[in-house]
């Protein structure tokens, strides 16, 4: 019972954190395009605050940098259980253009934190972030919740 | 009291780390981190051909991404001596207003959010997603486009694509102006707006503001002056304001899209048949080139042997803006909120920033002065 | 002030109020332009594994060729695969790719010509709008975005979208409202319509004792076996589904007027000759007769509407081949008397 209702809870209000890890900048247009009146985001209950202590997802975007490599794990540790991890992009994949002799990326994201989705494209289309995020973000949310610790 | 946002906070998009220095709720002095996207792009770039670097300078920057490959392109094509066919140089201009256009709604939307004013970054967003498409239509990907060459542009534009995009700009600039009035009539936007974040013309040249945020502060400078194509083909002028606060900034944005409006107008009614690209055979040799992207001017310092890139300097303009944004405007600021404003009406594009470091002789970090020229580090 | 009346104003509108009753999501947040590079496609049947495409790809990790297993009868071939982890999707592996057709595709690119972003087929497929019915079943159906839209209440197929699947002609509920039509072969077509059409007329005019004597409300049945129809279509075209294809839309469609003549009630009047339009009937003054060429006619009907004396006899045959296959099939034939008017101005 108690579960059911914060299955609901979960599901219906989604807090999430943009964390950009190095990349272009382009995925995060794509995110902030999301908001836009067209996309809506905030209609599925999703609600980006680039705020980790209170977010349910973080999105992550970029190739990790080297000031990255140590603060992308704190402030996975300071996002509150449950939390999911979405990439968004290449970067976080395989380091995109960036990772080639001479660069200084250390991707993939998921050497440092686990990830529970992925979303691929040089920048994904907002509708593709969309269906993405809604394919995997509120299920997986409400499975984890149930998970016991 | 040292309050320090970022680099992952509820007001900023992207990671960078103020410090303000406040006495209570007066922000008296403010520094700027940066270093958080640093990729190393200029190091990979080297030993490259032109067909993959001009990949990675299309993602130096993921908003203004076009200009990079433009500034790329035309370096070689000014090394080889020979300028693209005029329809190209045509189609080059019209992609290059488009993205203006994107790029001033969403530092405006972003200005807009800072102010919490959410009607109108909603406004604005909406605003974007027609120009969205039209680029998207015309290049074939929203965001890095992978539209230019050395020697033109791939794809022609067909009769049908020049026509929507003519009729989504028409119906933009039919739209825009009740938004703009929103914005110069509203009188709390412009209580939040209006003599904030100053910044007068002397503290402008001395801190090498360049773009927007320069020409808001009454410089009277747009590197499409000295751009062949916008010298030679469209009729347009150079837009600028006196007053150098967070009003002047986002109105300076919005009467350059109009302004872009206008070119992109003419580039459809004029733009001449021919062919889009030509073969070009890059010399060994080292050249320079400016452009303006839509935060200011991008200058690209490029040497190679001929066939690979053997040195490379991208200077991109958030870093003189963001230098300024922390030296000048961040000073004896009213409320910490104004010193969030401020910060995003100078549009700072922190992806772009992340280029080199100067070092002087002894090796220790230079101060960064805009205006001269990069020397390359041996 | 006047931003708070700018709200009022905006909000009191109606079409506001009226997105806002009724919000939902646009289909266009979904749809991409025909320009759209997504993901390359790979077709490893015409790769040449000559690399160019894994040499001009600006992404480190985007591309790898791959080499498929030995078997007995061939060696293993290698071809590209993209990740698309890695891929940036700019599409300079196809627009490298020297193959012809390209073995890698990615939207619409300068060098690619157009001929070969679409996938060959031999059938192409359309809508008869005069027997469509508007059901959408095509559209559900079709497993390719954009090919079937709905414009000015018409459903129309997209031909440089379709990849001619025919899933849309499986799905119809109305025969012949999706018609698949064979784009090669025009001329061996058409020489298989006209070998049927004279084999069906030549069979009715054997049978014209029986026919001249139907009344009007009477009807004349016989079949006609195609086996050796068939036998001569296929020395044209040996092409059985094509054949098949091409005899079932002739008997469903086909509504073929037979002209009889008569020439015992012939009083060489005359009226039919200068009537005829295209020239068919003649007056030969040396013999005295009037004469018919079966190969001008046009089964106008003009002579039976003209003639005063009943010598043209006009009749109305339709057909249906049951069961639709070549072997078992039956062509069956029903003629009937025209319900035109005879004499009429």
């Amino acid at each position: 019972m108690l579960d059911g209702l914060k299955d609901v809870v979960r599901k219906s209000s989604i807090h999430v954190c943009l964390i950009n890890t190095g990349g272009c900048n382009g995925c995060d247009i794509e995110v902030v395009a999301l908001l836009s009146p067209r996309y809506d985001l905030e209609q599925y209950g999703i609600y980006v605050h680039n705020n980790p202590r209170e977010a349910d997802v973080l999105l992550i975007t970029g190739a990790v940098t080297e000031q990255w490599k140590k603060n992308l794990q704190r402030i996975y540790a300071k996002a509150p259980e449950p939390k999911v991890v979405v990439t968004i992009g290449n970067c976080p994949l395989t380091g995109d253009v960036f990772n080639q002799e001479g660069c200084s990326v250390y991707a993939p994201v998921s050497d440092f934190i686990p990830v529970d989705a992925e979303i691929p494209g040089c920048p994904p289309r907002p509708s593709e972030i969309l269906a993405a995020i809604l394919a995997v973000g509120p299920d997986a949310i409400a499975a984890k919740g149930r998970q016991k610790p | 009291m040292i309050l320090p946002i970022g680099p992952i906070h509820p007001a900023l998009k992207e990671p960078v780390r103020l410090k303000l220095k406040t006495q209570g709720e007066k922000v008296i002095s403010a520094e700027i981190d940066y270093g958080y996207v640093h990729r190393g792009i200029e190091r990979v770039m080297e030993g490259k051909t032109w067909q993959k670097a001009i990949f990675l300078s299309e993602r130096v920057c993921g908003i203004c991404s076009y200009i990079h490959t433009q500034t790329f392109a035309e370096t070689f094509e000014k090394m080889a001596g020979e300028k693209v066919p005029l329809r190209a140089q045509y189609l080059r201009s019209l992609t290059n207003e488009l993205d203006r256009i994107q790029s001033h709604f969403i530092a405006n939307s972003t200005y807009f959010k800072a102010l919490e004013h959410e009607t109108l970054f909603m406004y604005m967003l909406h605003l974007r997603e027609p120009v969205m498409d039209a680029i998207e239509l015309l290049t074939g990907n929203r965001v890095n486009m992978g539209w230019n060459v050395v020697g033109g542009v791939r794809m022609d534009a067909k009769e049908k694509h020049l026509n929507s995009i003519y009729q989504i700009i028409t119906h933009l600039e039919s739209e825009y102006d009740k938004y703009v009035q929103m914005f110069d009539q509203g009188p709390l936007v412009g209580l939040r707006s209006k003599d904030v974040g100053k910044m007068s013309n002397e503290d402008a040249i001395k801190g090498r503001a360049v773009g927007p945020i320069g020409r808001a502060s009454g410089i009277k400078h747009d590197v499409r002056e000295d751009h062949h194509t916008y010298q030679d083909e469209f009729d347009w002028k150079v837009i600028w304001r006196k007053e150098g606060d967070n009003y002047a900034r986002t109105m300076n944005r919005f009467d350059e899209i109009t302004e872009s409006i206008k070119i992109i107008k003419q580039v459809i009614e004029n733009i001449p048949p021919g062919e889009v690209r030509k073969k070009i055979d890059i010399p060994a040799g080292y050249e320079e080139w400016r452009n303006e992207a839509p935060r200011g001017e991008v200058s690209y310092y490029i040497e190679s042997n001929g066939n690979l890139i053997k040195n490379i300097s991208i200077r991109t303009p958030s870093i003189m803006n963001i230098d300024v944004c922390g030296k000048y405007m961040l000073k004896d600021v009213a409320t910490v909120a104004d010193a969030v404003a401020t910060y995003a009406s100078v549009d700072p594009c922190v992806a772009c920033t992340e280029r080199v470091v100067i070092l002087n002789e002894k090796g220790e970090k230079r101060e960064f002065d805009g205006l001269h020229k990069v020397k390359y580090l041996k | 002030m006047s931003s708070v009346i700018w709200y009022l104003y905006e909000f009191a509108r109606k079409s506001w109020a009226e997105n806002f009753a009724v919000a939902k999501t646009n289909p266009e947040i979904v749809e991409t332009p025909e320009r759209f590079r997504d993901f390359p496609q790979v077709f490893p049947d015409y790769c040449i594994s000559c690399g160019a495409c894994t040499a001009a790809c600006p992404a480190p990790n985007a591309i790898k060729l791959v080499r498929s297993e030995d078997t007995a009868e061939e060696e293993g071939k290698a071809y590209p695969v993209i990740n698309n982890r890695g891929c940036i999707r700019c599409g300079f592996c196809a627009e490298v790719c020297p193959t012809d057709p390209k073995t890698i595709t990615c939207g619409e690119n300068h060098l690619i010509r157009e001929e070969f972003t679409i996938l060959p087929a031999d059938r192409m497929f359309i809508i008869d709008d005069y027997l469509c019915i508007r059901c959408k079943k095509c559209m559900k159906a079709c497993p390719v975005y954009g090919a079937i839209y709905e414009e000015d209440n018409k459903i129309v197929i997209d031909q440089s979208v379709c990849i001619s699947c025919g899933e849309c002609l499986k799905n119809c509920p109305v025969k012949g409202a999706v018609k698949g039509i064979y784009v090669a072969n025009v001329q061996e077509q058409k020489d298989i319509i006209n070998l049927t059409v004279n084999t069906l007329e030549e069979a009715i005019e054997e049978k014209r004792d029986d026919i001249s004597h139907l009344s009007d409300k009477e009807v004349y049945k016989f079949d006609l076996p195609i086996d050796e129809l068939v036998e001569r279509a296929r020395s044209i075209l040996a092409n059985d589904d094509l054949i098949l294809d091409t005899f079932q839309k002739i008997t469903d469609r086909l509504k073929l007027r037979i002209v009889t003549w008569d020439e015992d009630k012939c009083k060489k009047c005359r009226l039919c000759v200068d009537e005829c339009p295209s020239g068919a009937i003649t007056y030969d003054e040396k013999e005295d007769v009037i004469k018919r060429d079966t190969k001008k006619c046009l089964r106008c009907s003009t002579c039976y509407q003209t003639c005063p004396f009943g010598v043209a006899g006009y009749y109305v045959s339709r057909f249906l081949l049951d069961p639709p296959s070549l072997e078992e099939g039956v062509i069956h034939i029903t003629v009937k008397a025209s319900q035109l008017p005879i004499g009429a101005d």
